[in-house]
């Protein structure tokens, strides 16, 4: 081997490895910043992909009904729509699969601010009700305004808030 | 009818593959790496490139194509950067490991490593699929944790057993049955985070909440220092009759860092390092052995150590690999590093420091970073108090082993007789790790799975 050829593979290897360190950070990187995009794009559509009845875990327990009065049901949401915070304007559709919402860039909502936790709540169908169910969050989730302990019915058009983000469930 | 379609749809729109074609990615990267080391070993040694390159790649891109297979079987969400980090690394060892042995066999010698090294790769790889494929959670070590705590212990002391026990170059860490030998210490790290995790989720609040404060410090309880007594015992105990300062420190240093985890409290840590530093300065000067070391570790260069046995030789010919490697090295099989002894096990870093430079030691040290850093976020991310502690644990056995051999080869902390986790030759050692790798990506699929 010539000496020139052995220095260019002793440099090159050097090279290779750095290449290889750095397009690991790179994935890492996209991980923190450069997914968002994609990432809720891919679960935009997966949640519009329509399928009804199958309910994984039903919340079993006391479930408390809010506003009792006046808004209407929830039986009739086909959408949630965000109202308030990053993401405003945004909206889901809703197809009876239960819906997750933190941090966690595997959730179907992704709220990216500091006062929400990774796995915040999630939103499940039940007799045709939409309920709320807070996943014992660090700054907990709020049903018009009062904080949500047991899974809680969602009327229609009612604020929840969850970090910064406030959402309604629209028919 | 319909509806069972839509959802199977459903679901395979969910499932998104991007971890596993970004691990596929970044191992076939990591592949040609190794085919690049190993074809510049032969150039520069043998002058052409012969059949052995197929052995000595095949089998780590083989086995590490199967691991990536079973993880897409089994646990797709799995962290995808985890695996190719440990196949570069393995790798890069086990080129280093043949280079020393073309050298070996130059010199007329008859022992060997790098095909034993390959071997034990292989089995260890099948080892951490095993663990991926037949351990459904890890959670289900919840349930063996005072299991894993008595074969722990027991492992950890039983190269003190009579017969079976073997002592090699002073320090008692072997097992010997039928020829075959191994050090029991190696699993014992990995049993022994499964105890510490599962004993301090069950123990976190009282050793958190109780005790009362004394200018403003809040003193434990004397009795929830009773444990953390007896792992001091044991690992003195380790250092003591077993001559081995290394893992001594390995295990008490983990126990501090879980119990820091566990218990956000700096009183334990700083007390635990106290006790530790003082048993071993009291060590130091009633041990021969550890007397000899910390010598060595203060004036390697002084002619007295440099010549007595056990004494500084090979500390100093490492570092003379260091300076001799320079910034950009020597190139695979271009350096000496066969002048320091144990230079495939022990001293794999600084044979590697020679041959790589400051360069190509740096992308080792920001590979062990990024695996440590990924490990920590398994555990970050999960919920309950077992993962986070347990994934905390198997990251740090990792990162204190990296610290404390790297460490004791550039003279940074005495040196000790560990191995440089997926570098250097030693079955054990490659079973060790590659199974805490095998936990690592378990835990980071069921994490990411809790979701849906």
């Amino acid at each position: 081997m010539s000496e020139l050829a052995l220095f260019l593979l002793r440099i090159g290897l050097v090279a290779v490895l750095w290449i290889f360190v750095f397009s690991i950070i790179s994935v890492i990187r996209s991980d923190l910043f450069g997914q968002k995009v994609a990432g809720k794009a891919a679960k935009q559509n997966a949640t519009q992909v329509v399928s009804q009845a199958h309910i994984p875990n039903p919340p079993t327990g006391p479930v408390r009904v809010l506003q009792e009065s006046s808004a209407p049901s929830s039986k009739l949401a086909t959408k949630l729509v965000i109202t308030d915070g990053e993401n405003a304007g945004r909206e889901i559709a809703l197809d009876g699969r239960e819906l997750h919402i933190g941090r966690a860039v595997n959730s179907d909502l992704v709220i990216t601010d500091e006062y929400a936790s990774t796995q915040h709540a999630k939103l499940v169908l039940i007799n045709d009700e939409w309920l709320v169910q807070d996943l014992n969050s660090t700054n907990g989730t709020f049903l018009g305004g009062v904080r949500v302990g047991i899974p809680a019915v969602v009327k229609l058009n009612t604020p929840v808030k969850v970090g910064k983000t406030v959402f309604e469930l629209r028919a | 009818m319909s509806s069972n379609v839509t959802e199977r749809i459903s679901k395979i729109v969910r499932v998104v593959p991007r971890n596993r074609n970004t691990e596929l990615f970044l191992l076939l990267f990591a592949f040609a790496i190794n085919a690049f080391e190993i074809v510049q070993v032969q150039l520069s040694t043998l002058q052409n490139v012969n059949n052995d390159f197929w052995f000595y790649w095949g089998a780590l891109s083989g086995a590490g194509l199967l691991l990536h297979l079973v993880l897409r079987l089994r646990a797709r969400e799995a962290d995808p950067l985890i695996l190719p980090i440990a196949v570069a690394l393995n790798g890069l060892g086990i080129a280093e490991i043949y280079r020393l042995d073309i050298a070996a066999i130059a010199n007329h010698q008859t022992e060997l490593f790098a095909e034993k090294q390959v071997i034990w790769t292989l089995v260890a790889m099948v080892l951490a699929g095993a663990v991926v494929m037949y351990i459904p959670s890890h959670l289900v070590l919840r349930r063996y944790v005072f299991l894993a705590g008595a074969v722990g212990v027991g492992l950890l002391l039983s190269p003190m057993l009579p017969f079976i026990g073997k002592t090699i170059n002073g320090a008692s860490l072997w097992l010997s049955i039928g020829g075959l030998t191994f050090q029991p210490g190696e699993l014992a790290k990995i049993a022994l985070t499964i105890f510490f995790a599962g004993y301090l989720v069950q123990r976190k609040d009282s050793l958190a909440m109780t005790g009362r404060t004394i200018l403003g410090i809040q003193i434990p309880k004397a009795r929830e220092l009773g444990p953390i007594l007896a792992i001091w015992v044991v690992s003195l105990l380790v250092l003591v009759v077993q001559h081995d300062l290394g893992t001594s420190l390995l295990f008490f240093g983990l126990f501090l860092v879980m119990i820091y985890t566990a218990t956000g409290r700096a009183i334990y840590t700083v007390v635990g390092l106290g006790m530790f530093l003082t048993g071993a300065l009291v060590a130091s000067r009633a041990i021969s052995y550890v007397t000899k070391r910390f010598d060595a570790w203060l004036n390697p260069f002084d002619d007295a150590h440099y010549n007595a046995i056990g004494g500084s030789y090979q500390l100093v010919q490492g570092l003379f690999g260091f300076a001799h490697g320079g910034l950009l090295g020597t190139g695979l099989g271009g350096g000496v590093p066969q002048l320091v002894p144990l230079a495939e096990s022990d001293f794999i870093v600084a044979s590697l420091a020679e041959e790589l430079g400051l360069a190509g030691i740096f992308v080792i040290f920001t590979l062990y970073i990024l695996l440590v850093a990924r490990g920590l976020r398994i555990g970050f991310n999960h919920n309950d108090d077992f993962s986070k502690l347990l994934a905390t644990g198997l990251s740090f056995v990792i990162a204190l082993q990296v610290f404390i051999v790297i460490g004791g080869v550039t003279r940074l902390v005495p040196l000790t007789g560990l191995t440089t986790p997926l570098l250097a030759a030693g079955g054990s050692s490659l079973v060790a790790n590659w199974i805490i790798i095998g936990l690592l990506l378990r835990i980071s699929d069921t994490n990411r799975r809790e979701v849906e």
